[in-house]
């Protein structure tokens, strides 16, 4: 944070002595930690300090039944890692998570910037209505909404009343291990794509105007205005809705756990639904090993697009 | 941290991690030291000082009413009655006790408190407290580790055959005695306009898994051997899976419907025609039905159809223990005894419909003029605990989910039996 401070002053610094510039350089990081502090302390207490005991946890063999003496328990190493990786159900689970990212991150951003580009360039009238109507589902509560995804999806449901009316028999969506798994990332998809879209609408309204002007006195057409213009000066901008989208789909957790429960035969359980069910369970070395694996998960998977995108930035 | 470099930064993560490993490395579990039965005897002087009681939301709501009798015979004692939601109620007790704040006394579920049952936790039932053979055998059985009784139980329930009589006679059947009789009799209900004979479970959860364990034990198996170990890769736990599944294969059940919540709704609009169920639905079926008598003109009762072995079910309500960490373990035993007395329970019952767990109040006039609930008591008297063992719940909800894969088709019985047990041996016991 101090060195991003350091370059606007330095400009204005005439040649001043060593010693000076070390005792000004001291007291801007003071004052810099001054402001972090706040930060620093919520952090370092509710976040720092939990993850590392959690890794303490996750390489003792804990239950429920230790808490008394949280410090009588056995140091048994990578066994729980050993054993999660050995586990079924913890692999499908993690194979189902991945589906949540592959399918979901890519939907939820192709929906949220394709609405942006409409909302910025195509509609006119009543753009307001419009982004808050596609910007509700974001904060509705989703108990609300699954539940009433629960009843449209149901066998006599809603959805399957409208695809009887044009003839169509509509298959029991939420109990078919094929068919659960879609519904459930729609869920993810619908509740998501507000937030892509208002950080592509930002992005896109700081496009500045006369590139476009420029590009089109050049014969370009619309999509060579998209392809060349608008996409690359979006990179930022897309790095970050992709991190931010990753980083909630390899933690999904409350459309699974509402709308199915994981079921049926476990088809849509992530690995966030496993940790929860191992916790509830008192297997709390095993839990922490499980929530362990997701961070190095969304560590690795940052990184990675980080690396990516960042180049062209 | 401006000035910190990656290297030092992952540096300082990996000392803050070995840090934190360290202490746990050099402590280890000590060997438990067994609880003695026989405590300090607690005798007929008023109670005194205050009791902080945490129960579940639920049957203890009444509590407040049902202990005022003891509070006017015992002048000097507080009572301080703490009602926690259902579902964060372990959760919380847990916590408190691993804080060093729980209270002296605290409500337990006898199907699923196997984990609290340790001395480090409990104190052991003073000797002469109550009489256990006044108790139904496994709601006792339940609190008892090591010959060691940690918990009293408080009121009761098991699962009995609810079915739709006025269908059964239509069909002219009689209630199911055998596993074999179970199958018709559903579909002769179907026969007399059911849609389904049986709104079965379909959560695929704990609770299937427990259903399946009583299957198995009707079919003359067992969940664990006499030394400990788990027990269910067995022919008995294939026949179980077995049974359970055919409800759905046969067509008397559904695995799309009712869900938990449709369950009434379908019973009472003849959608299913049975159901395996606790007591706590005859008080509720009026409500559903929206008709004062629905219940009585429309509903039967009977004990589970027996397997090959007998008819045995599982016990399950509520129990009351002592914690270690009490500082008032005297009163507390008091207002225990109090709330395992036949009295009680009859006051308990009519404030709230909790079943009596001790025997002779179900004598009382108030539940012995209900002819549906007498399945219930003859089901209640042949009932098992479910093993004190800390994992069992662990167990018991994989259990549920290879139920599911079997009334599927996507797993046989047999392979379903036999990872049922390479899990629970993944998970072990619970003990060193």
């Amino acid at each position: 944070m101090a060195s991003t401070l350091a370059p606007a002053t330095r400009e204005t610094a005439v040649a001043p002595k060593a010693a000076a510039r070390r005792a000004s350089r001291a007291r801007r990081t003071a004052v810099a930690w001054l402001f972090l502090a706040p930060f620093a302390v919520v952090f370092v207490v509710y976040t720092a300090i939990p993850t590392v005991a959690a890794l303490g946890l996750s390489l003792t063999d804990i239950r429920g039944a230790d808490l008394r003496t949280p410090f009588a328990v056995d140091f048994t190493g990578v066994e729980n890692y050993v054993r999660l990786f050995q586990d079924d159900t913890f692999v499908r689970d993690l194979l189902n998570t991945g589906l949540f990212v592959a399918v979901g991150v890519p939907l939820t951003m192709v929906t949220g910037f394709v609405l942006a580009l409409a909302l910025n360039s195509g509609v006119r009238r009543l753009r307001g209505l419009f982004r808050t109507v596609f910007f509700a589902p974001v904060v509705t509560n989703v108990v609300a909404a699954a539940l009433i995804w629960q009843y449209a999806f149901h066998t006599d449901g809603t959805v399957n009343k409208v695809l009887g009316a044009v003839g169509l028999a509509g298959p029991n969506w939420l109990d078919d291990p094929n068919l659960a798994m879609p519904v459930v990332v729609l869920l993810g998809v619908w509740r998501n794509f507000g937030t892509a879209m208002v950080l592509f609408l930002a992005g896109l309204q700081a496009v500045p105007q006369d590139v476009y002007e420029a590009a089109a006195l050049d014969g370009a057409g619309r999509w060579r205005q998209l392809r060349h213009i608008t996409l690359p000066l979006l990179l930022p901008t897309t790095l970050m809705v992709s991190v931010l989208l990753t980083v909630f789909y390899l933690q999904v957790f409350d459309e699974p756990y509402l709308l199915t429960g994981g079921g049926p035969l476990g088809s849509t359980e992530s690995v966030a639904l496993y940790t929860y069910r191992q916790f509830g369970a008192g297997e709390f070395g095993m839990s922490s090993a499980a929530s362990f694996v997701t961070l190095v998960l969304v560590m690795v998977v940052s990184v990675v697009q980080f690396r990516l995108l960042r180049s062209r930035t | 941290m401006p000035n910190l470099s990656r290297r030092s930064a992952l540096r300082l993560t990996a000392g803050m991690a070995l840090g934190a490993a360290l202490p746990l490395a050099g402590c280890g579990r000590s060997n438990d030291t067994a609880a003695t039965a026989g405590a300090k005897k607690v005798d007929a002087s008023p109670a005194t000082g205050t009791v902080n009681v945490w129960a579940a939301q639920g049957d203890a709501d009444v509590l407040g009413t049902v202990v005022k009798p003891f509070k006017a015979a015992n002048p000097d004692v507080v009572v301080k009655t703490t009602l926690i939601p259902n579902a964060e109620y372990y959760t919380k007790l847990q916590a408190a006790i691993a804080a060093g704040k729980g209270p002296d006394i605290a409500q337990f579920f006898p199907e699923s408190q196997a984990q609290f049952l340790d001395s480090s936790t409990l104190l052991p039932v003073p000797d002469g407290l109550v009489d256990k053979s006044s108790f139904f055998t496994s709601l006792w059985d339940a609190g008892v580790v090591d010959g060691v009784a940690y918990t009293v139980p408080w009121y009761a329930y098991t699962y009995a055959l609810v079915y739709r009589s006025d269908l059964a006679k239509k069909a002219g059947v009689e209630a199911p005695k055998a596993w074999a009789d179970m199958e018709p009799f559903l579909k002769a209900l179907q026969g007399a306009g059911a849609a389904r004979g049986l709104g079965a479970d379909i959560g695929w959860d704990i609770f299937n898994g427990q259903d399946v364990a009583m299957y198995a034990w009707q079919a003359g198996g067992s969940l664990v051997t006499s030394d400990g170990k788990w027990n269910l890769n067995t022919p008995q736990m294939a026949a179980a899976l077995k049974y359970n599944a055919d409800f759905f294969t046969s067509g008397a059940a559904d695995t799309s419907g009712p869900t938990f919540l449709d369950a009434q709704p379908y019973f009472v609009s003849g959608k299913t025609a049975s159901m395996i169920t606790g007591p706590w639905v005859l008080g509720q079926l009026d409500t559903a039905a929206k008709k004062k008598g629905w219940t009585s003109a429309h509903v039967a009762t009977a004990p589970l159809p027996a397997g090959a072995s007998s008819s045995v079910t599982f016990s399950a309500g509520g129990t009351w223990g002592v914690l270690a960490g009490s500082g008032n373990a005297d009163a507390a035993w008091k207002l225990v005894r109090y709330l395992a007395a036949p009295s009680t329970q009859v006051a308990q019952y009519k404030a709230y419909g909790s079943l009596p767990a001790v025997i002779t109040a179900w004598d009382d006039s108030a539940i012995k003029n209900q002819p549906l609930l007498d399945a219930f008591f003859t089901q209640l008297k042949n009932t098992r605990a479910f093993p004190q063992i800390s994992t069992w719940q662990q167990v018991a909800t994989r259990l549920g989910k290879e139920m599911e894969a079997v009334a599927k088709g996507k797993e046989t019985a047999a392979g379903a039996a036999a990872n049922i047990q390479a899990y629970a041996e993944s998970v072990g016991t619970g003990r060193k």
